[in-house]
Formats: C-alpha cells, sequence, structure tokens
C-alpha cells in the first residue's frame, strides 16, 4: 500500500511523461512489488533483494531499494529500512515522500537517511525580472549534512562563484545577477550549480536558467499634474456705475471749466459744442454700465497657472532625466529552464 | 495748411509702420468771439484727424476749417473762414495721465476779419478706458507764445484750452467713431499807445467723424 503511495508521490513530482518513460519493466522487481503490495513482506524482500542483482534502470534500482526501505519499515528493521532509503537518496536525491500516506515508520527511517548522507536537494531559482542592479535572483537548496557548499553560475565561458558557505539545512542565496565589474549578466542559457563537499564525500546539483534582457519602461512626458487643472486667466468683473458716472465726471468738468475759463466780456460761453460731445460720453458710459463688462485679466489665476506649467516643466525635464537613465538599463529577466537530470 | 496736409500725407507710411495709426474725416461745428460779445460767429465745416500710437509715444494731428458766420445777435456783419492745424505730440506718464506738448496755427480769410493766431501749447491729458473700445479722454494746458495778426500779446497763464474726446472701436476696431471737443480762451490785449486794452478770444470746436485705423 505504501509503495503505491509512493508511487503517486512520484507521478506527481515527474509527470505523467516521466511516468511513462519510467515503468518498472524488470520482472522481478514487479514481483516484488506486487508481493509487497500484498503484505507478503518476506517475499517482497527476497524478490526485492533478487531484483537488485539483476540489470536495472537507475529508476528501477530506486525503486528496489525504496521496496526494501518500505519492506524492512513494515518489518520493524529500522537499521536496514535506513540503509535502504539512503541509496535511495543517493540514486534519487530529489525523491520525497508523501507524510500523509507513508506510514511513520518508513517517514521517519527516511528522514534519518536523509541526514546520514550528504546531498544537495531542492535546488529552487525563482523566476523574476528586474532592473539590473536594481534587483536580486533568489536561489535556494537544501544540504542534508554540514559541509562547505560553493554556489556557482556558467555557462559558456562565464563561470561565476555566487557563493561559498558552511551550511546545512534549507540555504537562501540571493543573485544580483552581476559580473565582477558590475554589469548586468549577459543574455543566454546558464546553469547554477551547487557543490557540497565534506571530508571524502560530495553532492552536486544543477539548475539551468535563461538570462534574457529587454528594455527599461519610459515613463510618459506629463502635459499636467494629476489633481490640478488651469483655471482661465480672465474673468469677468462685476457690473459697475463706474463707466457712467466717470463720463459724467469727465463732461462736467470740460462744461463746467469752459464756463469757468470763458471770458465775461464775450458773454456766456457756449456749451453747445461741448454738450454735444459731452452728451455723447455720457451716453456711451451708460451704455458701457448696461453692458457686461469685458474680461479682466485674472492675476491670481494667471500666477497659479504660471506656477503650473514650471511645476510640468520641471517634473518633465525630470522625466527627461530619468528617461535618458532608463534608456542605458538592462531588464534582465531570469526564468528557470526544466532540468534534464538530477544530481550525482 | 496745404504744406501741412502735404507732410501729414508724407508721414502716413511712417505712421503706417507703427503700432497704430488712424485717419479720418470729420464734421466740425464752432463758435468763435472776439474782443466783445457783439463779435460773435458760429458756423460749420469739415476737418480730419490723424492719430499715431507707438510705445509710450503718440500723436493727434487734426486739421479743420470752419466757415464763421456771425449771429443775429451780434454786430458783426462778413462771414470769414478759420482754417486750424492743431498737433499735440503725448507721452504717457502714469496711470490715465499723459503729458502733452504741441502747436495750434489758425489763419482766417479774409485776413482781418477775425484773429489768425499761433501758439505752442503745453498740458496734461486724462484718458480712461469706458468698456472694450471705448475711450474718453480730458485734456488741458496752456498756449505759450501766441503770435496774433492783429498784434497784442497774452500774459504766461493768460491763454488756455480745455478739450474733451470720445473714441468708440467699430467693425473690430478697424473703425473708429470720433467725437472731440475743444475751448480755447485768449486773453490777448492790445495797446495803440493809449494804454493796454482787452482784446480776447474765445473759441469753441466740436468734431464728429470716424477714422480708419491701421
Amino acid at each position: 500500500m505504501n509503495a503505491r503511495v509512493v508511487l503517486l508521490a512520484v507521478m506527481a513530482l515527474g509527470g505523467v511523461a516521466t511516468l511513462r518513460a519510467q515503468t518498472i519493466q524488470n520482472p522481478t522487481l514487479r514481483r516484488a512489488q506486487q508481493a509487497f503490495d500484498n503484505l507478503d513482506y518476506r517475499q517482497a524482500l527476497s524478490a526485492g533483494q533478487a531484483a537488485l542483482r539483476e540489470r536495472l534502470t537507475g529508476f528501477e534500482r530506486a525503486r528496489a531499494y525504496e521496496l526494501l526501505g518500505f519492506t524492512y519499515s513494515g518489518m520493524d528493521s529500522i537499521l536496514k529500512a535506513v540503509d535502504a532509503f539512503k541509496q535511495v537518496v543517493l540514486l534519487e536525491p530529489e525523491r520525497t515522500l508523501d507524510p500523509n500516506r507513508t506510514s511513520p515508520k518508513a517517514l521517519s527511517a527516511f528522514q534519518v537517511a536523509l541526514t546520514q548522507v550528504l546531498v544537495v536537494r531542492q535546488l529552487v531559482v525563482d523566476s523574476v525580472a528586474f532592473v539590473g542592479g536594481q534587483g536580486v535572483v533568489p536561489i535556494r537548496y537544501t544540504v542534508t549534512q554540514p559541509a562547505r557548499v560553493v554556489t556557482r553560475v556558467v555557462g559558456g565561458s562565464t563561470s561565476l562563484r555566487i557563493d561559498s558557505t558552511v551550511a546545512t539545512g534549507q540555504v537562501n542565496i540571493r543573485w544580483p545577477a552581476r559580473l565582477p565589474n558590475g554589469d548586468p549578466i549577459p543574455p543566454g542559457n546558464y546553469t547554477v550549480v551547487v557543490d557540497a563537499t565534506v571530508g571524502q564525500n560530495s553532492s552536486s546539483t544543477s539548475q539551468p536558467i535563461r538570462v534574457s534582457h529587454g528594455t527599461v519602461d519610459t515613463v510618459a512626458h506629463l502635459t499636467s499634474l494629476p489633481g490640478y487643472t488651469y483655471l482661465p486667466e480672465t474673468e469677468v468683473p462685476p457690473k459697475s456705475w463706474r463707466p457712467m458716472g466717470l463720463a459724467l465726471v469727465y463732461t462736467g468738468i470740460a462744461l463746467a471749466g469752459t464756463s469757468a475759463l470763458s471770458n465775461r466780456d464775450l458773454g456766456s460761453a457756449s456749451l453747445r459744442e461741448g454738450g454735444t460731445i459731452g452728451a455723447g460720453i455720457v451716453l456711451a458710459g451708460f451704455i458701457m454700465t448696461l453692458k457686461k463688462p469685458a474680461p479682466q485679466p485674472a492675476r491670481g489665476n494667471i500666477l497659479y497657472n504660471q506656477l503650473l506649467r514650471e511645476q510640468i516643466t520641471r517634473r518633465n525635464a525630470e522625466i527627461a532625466q530619468e528617461n535618458t537613465r532608463r534608456r542605458q538599463q538592462v531588464a534582465l529577466t531570469v526564468a528557470p529552464v526544466p532540468r534534464s537530470g538530477g544530481s550525482r | 495748411m496745404r504744406s501741412l496736409a502735404c507732410a501729414l500725407v508724407a508721414l502716413l507710411p511712417v505712421g503706417l509702420a507703427a503700432q497704430h495709426v488712424a485717419i479720418g474725416p470729420q464734421v466740425a461745428f464752432g463758435d468763435y468771439r472776439e474782443v466783445s460779445s457783439d463779435l460773435h460767429y458760429r458756423g460749420g465745416g469739415i476737418g480730419a484727424k490723424a492719430t499715431l500710437e507707438w510705445k509710450k509715444f503718440s500723436a493727434d494731428i487734426v486739421l479743420s476749417k470752419v466757415k464763421y458766420k456771425p449771429t443775429s445777435d451780434g454786430t458783426a456783419t462778413t462771414e470769414f473762414d478759420a482754417s486750424e492745424v492743431d498737433v499735440r505730440l503725448r507721452y504717457y506718464i502714469t496711470g490715465p495721465v499723459s503729458g502733452e506738448l504741441g502747436f495750434i496755427n489758425r489763419k482766417v480769410d479774409p485776413e482781418f476779419e477775425a484773429q489768425s493766431v499761433g501758439a505752442v501749447t503745453a498740458g496734461a491729458q486724462m484718458a480712461y478706458l469706458l468698456g472694450p473700445g471705448v475711450r474718453m479722454a480730458l485734456h488741458g494746458g496752456l498756449m505759450f507764445g501766441a503770435k496774433y495778426s492783429g498784434g497784442g500779446t497774452t500774459s504766461g497763464l493768460g491763454a488756455l484750452q480745455l478739450g474733451l474726446g470720445l473714441t468708440v472701436d467699430a467693425l473690430h476696431s478697424r473703425v473708429r467713431v470720433t467725437g472731440d471737443y475743444g475751448f480755447q480762451r485768449f486773453s490777448r490785449k492790445t495797446d495803440d499807445g493809449s494804454g493796454a486794452l482787452p482784446a480776447p478770444i474765445q473759441k469753441s470746436l466740436g468734431r464728429v467723424g470716424f477714422a480708419i485705423a491701421f
């Protein structure tokens, strides 16, 4: 039953296509699997060990050891189960067991096995896009034993050591995707390689990635500031009797002046000429009083609009500078490529 | 008169190059008195007015020819023609105020029916915009160095002038309707050897017309 569960987990991990390509062909191993499914542990054990002496594919060999691990766990032979699971981990470091569908004994043996072998597993490079120099590529992996772990990026003629540390458990790295001289890493296909070494033991895993370059988006120039609108630069003043009043005043001054300045010896002054023109002026003043006043410049609004235009001009100058800088930048996109092989 | 008209025509192209030029005909009507209330004339005639504006400077050139006829309340019997040139140069000072400097020259035909006179004028103008395209102006000043065809003198403050003007823009400021009023008073004195005798001259002239603006 547990083997079925593990198989389901493998299906989930490897996908249907992988499963089709990696089915158990060896008849001895199939017999062992059938015996395990029938809870005939002795038969499963003998058939599984027999299968290991035959010629098996890597997948079948891992399945054979896993079957032995589950069988030993069922038989309460924990040490042997751990040994079997160690072989599974060495053959397929990415192998995991579903804790919800695996017996606690087998799960415990598997966890113990993980701590007894040096393996780098679960290397993940997140897909990310950022402006060169302003972001990082998250990389994480798990190393099962304390070891010196070196992380490199290899591709073409490029080989960059991006991290070197002594670590165990999950390790997180933030890679800025830059060359030693500070330039963004050139576009192309690379491989993130993680090597772990402790004593004579070593483990390695890798993840292919693809780096592509793009242009950085520029900022559009402003034609207005959000929330601010231009105000009318002229305004119609309220109606006023001022034109009529001034016309009367000017006409009065002219006529009174004529009367006052005229020579008494010459008789009374003639007001016919001044009166005619003055009447015209008073009439014009009266009409202008009734007429809608002409729009007058609104000084406050003019200054406000001027300030607004200056702000927009200043902001556009800043945007132009920003765009100039952005045109010199590179938008980096780093995406993991499905890997074809596992770790050793 | 003719020479000034020629000068006006000659100056017109220069004026056209200025910022604002307006020129047009006017109908004139006036009142003229001299020496005493018995010499009282009224009449009508034609005129022309040209206005030039350039930056803070402006100029009015007014030509008029009025046929004055004796009024019924006087003793005068002979009519005469008065041809007058009035030139005023103006400089904007501040607010509504401009300073004026110019001259007048009035010739009378027949020569001895009334006084021909010439004088330099100086004064000020106050202008106000009544509304869009409607301007009025009040001006006044003194006339210095007055010369009369019949002789006589005038003291420094004895010759005064006063004026009122209206300009209304029409047809998108291409045409201006103009109305002007001018009053002159000369406190002239003559001396035939028996002492100074007052022989004042007083004239009121109204002009209504239009002008084409360039």
